[in-house]
């Protein structure tokens, strides 16, 4: 039961966050300080994700070169930076990480 | 300047957004089998998925149900890492004010990272923008049926999809690849190096509460940062 309502739960404030401003309200009615924290939101938020995801291995933080995920990661940073594609992005990161695994196992 | 029909509007949406599924069906795939691992019945997973149509949130929220974490630490943590939607849907607004609500209240429905990155890339470009809703609908519809059907898979799957595939890396690749794009002022890069630093510090906090507090880092430092006006040209 619980379960459930955590699960409609999740559902209404995805839903709630995207309607806000397209159904709701007009973001100009809102504070200025309101909107500039709003234009952070994005880096901050996805620096948040993926920091974790490249640095923290199954033994906690790891910054050696061992850390194929930081090495594949880094590639596609890069990659992203230079040619702003997605599919690049993805596509040279899966490959580094797949290399990286098979030659040093 | 050409009209497009909604029709053709609809298929340029659907292509537009056709490279991203290259990240977005391996996500939904293991969003579905990461769901059922953590101990979600397949109808639950894939009605999480329906309901919130967001990975992260998905994830986030599985993990949390998974260790029995408080209702309110769980809708916490979906809220922030859903913070983001708020600022796509402030960006949006202005450009589908004139829309009736049922619209609108589709299109929000729909929005999503890769949806809202390419809408935004469109209305920048000059043009007659009378059908430019139906160009959303065909990169909403296409990611929404390929998401749904690749989390179905992911929850029938279950383990079955071998760990030492690493699709679990495809997530942190799509965040990279959209977070690059939004990283375009210093007070940006501080933002998302505070928010990193603060997480990696937080990582060892229960329920995913690094998430929270890295992001709530990061936004705050930019503030003060771009308040004493530390703008890069």
């Amino acid at each position: 039961m619980s379960t459930w309502l955590a699960i409609a739960c999740v559902g209404a404030i995805t839903f709630l966050l995207r309607a806000s401003f397209i159904v709701f309200a007009d973001p100009q009615r809102f504070p200025r300080f309101f909107r500039q924290a709003l234009a952070f939101v994005p880096p901050a938020v996805l620096a948040a994700i993926v920091a974790p995801g490249l640095l923290i291995g199954t033994a906690g933080l790891d910054l050696s070169w061992g850390n194929h995920r930081l090495a594949a990661g880094l590639l596609a940073i890069a990659v992203a930076a230079r040619t702003r594609s997605v599919l690049a992005a993805i596509v040279s990161g899966m490959c580094a990480l797949w290399l990286l695994q098979w030659a040093m196992g | 300047m050409e009209t497009l029909t909604p029709k053709q509007e609809f298929i340029a949406g659907s292509r537009e957004v056709a490279p991203s599924l290259v990240g977005t069906i391996p996500f939904g795939l293991v969003v579905g089998v990461a769901s059922v691992g953590a101990g979600l019945t397949p109808f639950q997973g894939v009605a999480l998925s329906v309901l919130s149509f967001s990975g992260i949130a998905q994830l986030v929220a599985t993990q949390l149900i998974a260790v029995q974490s408080p209702l309110a630490i769980t809708l916490a943590a979906a809220f922030v890492v859903s913070l983001r939607l708020l600022m796509y849907s402030a960006a949006l607004s202005p450009h589908l004010a004139h829309l009736p609500v049922g619209w609108r209240l589709l299109i929000s429905y729909l929005m999503t990272d890769q949806s809202f990155a390419m809408t935004v890339r469109r209305y920048g470009e000059p043009g007659d923008r009378r059908h430019k809703h139906w160009q959303f609908m065909g990169a909403g519809m296409t990611l929404f049926v390929t998401w749904q059907l690749a989390v179905i898979v992911g929850v029938l799957a279950g383990a079955g999809v071998p760990a030492d595939w690493s699709l679990d890396f495809v997530v942190v690749l799509t965040f990279i690849a959209l977070l690059v794009p939004v990283v375009r002022t210093r007070a940006d890069l501080a933002a998302a190096l505070v928010a990193g630093v603060v997480a990696l510090a937080a990582a060892g906090l229960p329920y995913k509460l690094s998430l929270v507090v890295g992001s709530i880092a990061g936004i705050t430092i930019a503030m003060i940062l771009d308040r004493s006006h530390w703008r890069s040209p």
